[in-house]
């Protein structure tokens, strides 16, 4: 219970830290989502703890696994400019067990 | 004198002749396929089907201590262990050099059509005594109460090549399982919490394919690095905007893994969290498989196991995925530069060569059937058998899981609409 009651209190600093404004439409849409949202994560995060459905064996570190040098290449092929995107569309780069097309 | 290169004069005079110099040589010149997978016998020869005794007092009352990891005679007290299998199936030579498919002789094909009944001869007094090797391993004499154990590689999966004895006792399995679950009783269902007794946790051999493999990969695709980033707006409508180089990516790795574990329990390996918890056992892996010993089946007395259903080609896609994986993971830091990330879009996987060799491995188990809304499950806590590692799935109470959401989602929307308040 300590726990949740410290998630309750992260979740009040996080708003309380929130600058608002009367204009602020986006400010006063994420304060009014706020209580939804913590409820919702809160379910989320001790059903979770209960049940461990996101569990499993980790192979990729636990496995004892030798590499030689990696090699590959690098070229420059396009520019992207004035993006609103923080990241390349479709990032996997560490999302090592979504498949990608099986080359033969 | 000839004008021939004497470097050539061999093969001159072998003609057409195939020139054998290696195993694989060999196989292709007798008209053999080099690309068959190749058997390792791991079979403990020491041992027969029927009566084994203890190597001091010829007692046939033998079973693991797992305090010590050894076999224990409850006749003498004697201890011993059989031998490593690790030296016997891999020896010195370097997993780099791994070439082919090699195959322990108890990771071999299952014959569905193999008896599931064994009808052993006790050496003890001379009468038959019939095994169900479906879900046994040893049994005892009806007439002498000596104790017959089947120890030659069946077909039907039941005898592994080696086995990882208990090292946990059942004590510490106990704790292990009421630390995990005291720390999840606040919403746990009720009738779990009325129902616990750990003590009725039970020791499972479970059957694994430990796997080493040779491979090399390759991963394609696309990857940015900001080069620029600047707002634009004024007030409150400022947009953060970026500029991005993009790069064609492409990596190669060649690497090794030794002992990669995959169920090869067609039960086990289905991890559908919706409805099964098996996950949690997949979870307490890894063990220390290399310290697995020949098999004996009095490794398997007062604990119970689950039969191998897998065959090597019923586990290659799991392998292939797990090896296709670790590549992705290797090759991760080499692209650090691309702050804005990668999007790999193709991958290749070379698999040169793999060894694979069955293995029993110890898991303590604590297992709670739950119906909830109609829906059976049963709700694991697994104990490493070696480490100790706990993992576990407890029914939860979602009454009281939305009582407690919903408070602190009250809790927080007051603050959030005082401060809105206090800023009108």
């Amino acid at each position: 219970m300590s726990a949740l009651l410290g998630s309750a209190a992260d979740i009040a600093n996080t708003i309380l830290a929130t600058e608002v404004s009367g204009d602020d439409g986006g400010g006063l849409f994420w304060l009014l989502v706020s209580g939804p949202a913590s409820a919702v994560t809160t379910y989320m995060m001790i059903y979770r703890y209960y049940r461990n459905t996101d569990k499993s064996h980790s192979f990729e570190r636990e496995t004892a696994i030798e590499s030689q040098p990696i090699t590959g290449s690098d070229n420059k092929v396009d520019e992207r400019n004035g993006t609103t995107d923080t990241s390349i569309p479709g990032d996997n780069r560490e999302d090592h067990r979504a498949r990608v097309r099986r080359l033969p | 004198m000839s004008d021939t290169d004497p470097t050539s004069f061999g093969a001159e005079q072998l003609g057409n002749e195939p020139v054998v110099e290696t195993p694989e040589d060999l196989a292709e010149a007798l008209g053999a396929d080099p690309n068959a997978p190749k058997t390792i016998d791991t079979e403990n020869k020491r041992l027969d089907d029927g009566v084994n005794r203890c190597p001091k007092c010829a007692s046939t009352d033998i079973q693991l201590r797992p305090s010590t990891g050894m076999l224990v005679c409850l006749f003498c007290r004697h201890e011993w262990s059989e031998e490593r299998v690790e030296e016997r199936i891999a020896g010195n030579g370097s997993l780099q050099d791994l070439k082919g498919t090699h195959i322990a002789s108890g990771a071999t094909a299952i014959n569905t059509e193999a008896a599931g009944v064994l009808t052993l001869k006790c050496a003890g007094c001379g009468s038959e005594v019939i095994v169900n090797i479906d879900e046994t391993t040893s049994a005892r004499c009806h007439w002498c109460r000596h104790v017959l154990s089947v120890n030659e590689q069946v077909p039907n999966g039941a005898v592994p090549d080696a086995v990882l004895p208990f090292s946990l006792t059942h004590d510490q399995a106990l704790a292990a399982i009421k630390q995990f679950a005291g720390k999840r009783k606040l919403f746990a269902h009720r009738k779990f919490k009325q129902e616990f007794a750990p003590e009725n946790v039970v020791g499972v051999y479970l059957p694994y394919m430990i796997i080493d493999s040779n491979a090399s990969a390759d991963v394609v695709g696309k990857g940015e690095i900001e080069t620029r980033r600047y707002t634009r707006g004024t007030g409150d409508n400022k947009t953060t905007y970026y500029d991005a180089d993009v790069y064609d990516v492409a990596r190669h790795v060649d690497f090794t893994v030794d002992d990669l574990i995959i169920e090869s329990s067609a039960d086990r390996a289905n991890m559908n969290t919706f409805v099964n918890t098996n996950n949690v056992i997949n979870t307490i892996l890894p063990f220390d498989t290399k310290n697995a010993v020949e098999w004996n089946a009095n490794y398997l007395v007062g604990f119970t196991s689950e039969k191998r259903d897998q065959d090597t080609d019923a586990v290659q896609p799991v392998l292939e995925h797990q090896l296709l994986s670790i590549a992705r993971s290797e090759v991760m830091l080499s692209t650090r530069a691309y702050d804005r990330g990668v999007r790999w879009e193709t991958e290749r996987l070379d698999v040169h060569g793999t060894r694979w060799v069955s293995m029993y491995l110890p898991v303590w188990l604590y297992s709670y059937y739950h119906v909830s809304n109609g829906k059976p499950m049963v709700h694991y806590i697994a104990v490493n058998g070696r480490t100790g590692e706990t993992m576990g799935s407890v029914p939860v109470s979602h009454p009281r899981l939305l009582f407690a959401a919903l408070t602190i989602g009250t809790f927080v929307e007051t603050i959030a609409l005082a401060i809105l308040w206090a800023t009108i």
